[in-house]
């Protein structure tokens, strides 16, 4: 009885010695942090020396400021527009070599993944430098086939296109490597059976991958949807949230309150508005995974 | 057409299909290397040619001048120290979560404690980490930037994971031979884990040099840049240095592509089997 008693003793403190370098970095790191934004989300802290307490005005500010409701609609327009084509071409990759018709599949799954590994930094760089206004690749050639120059850095909507096109430019790689997974548990005789009865390749790709994908579907668009939602690197080596602030989303946006403009409490008290939505999404994925074991 | 005619020119059409989008994707790399070599006269000239007509390598000699080496070593420095850190305080943890499941009932949740960490992206966390790092005097160390992100609950996940399928008879058997808990941990469980120790290891040393937002806001002294934060510099509000900028950012991205190429059937593998996400 003793003995066993020890055992659980002693197995409690290498429990506790186990996890305690994990914890107290996260202690440290994650939640002083998130306690001290909320703290922070009710003074009027301006990283220096004020720091009173001013209850709920950073949020009352917040919410009837015209600014964060712009800058949030446009964050979530920006992930909106992107889901469809980071879940397509994705699919379609994955798709394309998985086909058993495909030679050379590594060599084209290799190429297809290699912008995953560029930092969202450089990404955004590789593409805006074949979108540049005057001497842009992407310009000479539709001047190539006689069409007009488009002004890439001068117009919002084209700016948010060429921003988009980098962003899944970098992550269409990683999608498809999820998809792959997807398409090797679906297993080969449902596509013999299909070919049986007539159905065409076209037909099978709707009638079985598409409904069959449907989990992984489901967790491409929640981890695009957060990716979207807190884009900022990739945006900082193409418009810098530019023209005006057309391409300025919600992460820029809270760094500009706090760092460039030195409101730390009403950043802060951004933040903790957007983790909500953030927060939702996690739930919604905690759930629908049943905690992550799929 | 035959079955094996018809056959073969579905091969041929889908394979080609397949080079052209490997091509299209892999494009925008080839015009940034080739771009980066030539010279601004040719960079900011119609017409454009993919080959440089004069090629040099001047823009790499500007960078390195601006000490782009300086930045590497601290990208090293970030990515190896942030690596470590993250692989022995995962496989640590994440081995005590699954192994001592049974025996203590509040495993899961300590686990959920760390579940907490994806709730919130660090993004937004980011102004009150810049205050504790500033706190205890790591503003612009580079250690301010490897602390704040070392705790992921992917790798700790991955571990518990892993560990999980391990049968717990395997700890017993060894208590009953006289192990203590960090011999079995170190001798026998770790050793078992290195599957996910070798994902772990290329995926952290990948984020930690991909690392942006910390760098960018805690490291004010150009002598302490990483790379990321360098290939920034030239981007200035008044324009970007096109020329070094491009030769920064091939730089930048040849250290992951040699890991990728030695290490590919990890990566793929690794994000196939548990989605990997930092």
């Amino acid at each position: 009885m003793t003995k066993t008693k020890n055992t659980a003793l002693k197995h409690t403190g290498a429990f506790w010695m186990f996890v305690l370098p994990s914890l107290l970095l996260f202690t440290f790191f994650f939640m002083i942090p998130l306690f001290l934004s909320i703290w922070f989300s009710f003074t009027n802290y301006d990283g220096w020396k004020t720091m009173d307490f001013v209850g709920l005005k950073n949020y009352i500010t917040a919410l009837t400021n015209a600014d964060f409701y712009k800058t949030l609609g446009r964050t979530l327009l920006y992930t909106i527009c992107n889901l469809p084509f980071k879940v397509a071409i994705p699919l379609l990759l994955a798709t394309l070599v998985t086909s058993k018709s495909l030679k050379c599949t590594t060599l084209v799954r290799t190429l297809v993944y290699i912008p995953v590994l560029f930092s969202a930094l450089v990404a955004g760089i590789t593409i805006n430098w074949m979108f540049g206004q005057e001497y842009g690749l992407i310009n000479f050639l539709l001047q190539g086939i006689g069409i007009q120059p488009l002004q890439w850095s001068l117009n919002p909507t084209l700016a948010t296109i060429v921003i988009s096109v980098a962003s899944n430019w970098v992550s269409a790689g990683y999608y498809m490597l999820m998809y792959i997974g997807g398409i090797k548990n679906i297993s080969p005789d449902l596509y013999e059976a299909a070919s049986v009865d007539g159905a065409s390749k076209v037909q099978a790709f709707f009638g079985i991958t598409v409904p069959l994908l449907m989990p992984t579907t489901f967790i491409v668009l929640l981890l695009t949807t957060v990716s979207s939602l807190k884009e900022y690197a990739l945006v900082q080596g193409i418009s810098l949230g530019g023209p005006g602030t057309s391409t300025t989303y919600i992460v820029q946006y809270i760094y500009d309150q706090g760092f460039n403009q030195y409101k730390y409490g009403y950043a802060s008290a951004l933040g903790i508005l957007v983790s909500l939505v953030f927060i939702i999404i996690a739930v919604v994925q905690f759930k629908a995974t049943k905690g992550g074991e799929i | 057409m035959g079955e094996s005619a018809k056959r073969t020119v579905s091969n041929v059409v889908v394979t080609l299909v397949g080079l052209l989008v490997a091509f299209l994707i892999i494009f925008p790399i080839i015009w940034l290397l080739f771009s980066s070599f030539k010279p601004s006269n040719e960079l900011f000239a119609y017409p454009l040619h993919l080959f440089p007509q004069n090629p040099t390598a001047e823009s790499y000699f500007g960078v390195v001048e601006d000490g782009i080496f300086v930045y590497f070593k601290n990208s090293l420095f970030l990515a190896v120290m942030g690596t470590i850190i993250t692989v022995i305080t995962s496989a640590m943890c994440g081995y005590a979560l699954a192994i001592y499941r049974k025996e203590l009932n509040y495993t899961n949740k300590v686990f959920a404690v760390f579940l907490l960490g994806t709730l919130i992206p660090g993004e937004i966390l980011t102004i009150a980490q810049f205050t504790v790092v500033s706190e205890i005097g790591l503003y612009n160390n580079i250690w301010g930037c490897i602390l704040p992100v070392v705790t992921t609950t992917t790798g700790i996940f991955m571990y518990r994971q892993h560990y999980m399928s391990i049968p717990l008879e395997l700890a017993e058997s060894a208590r009953i031979d006289g192990a203590n808990e960090a011999l079995i941990f170190g001798k026998i469980m770790l050793p078992l884990g290195s599957a996910v120790t070798i994902t772990l290891t290329i995926f952290s040393f990948m984020w930690r040099w991909n690392d942006y937002i910390l760098p960018l806001m805690l490291l004010s002294d150009q002598k302490n840049f990483t790379i990321q934060i360098a290939v920034k510099s030239y981007i200035g509000t008044m324009g970007v240095d096109w020329n070094s900028i491009l030769s920064a950012s091939v730089l930048s991205i040849v250290p992951v592509i040699i890991i990728f190429i030695f290490l590919q059937k990890y990566i793929t593998g690794g994000i196939a089997a548990t989605g990997v996400k930092g």
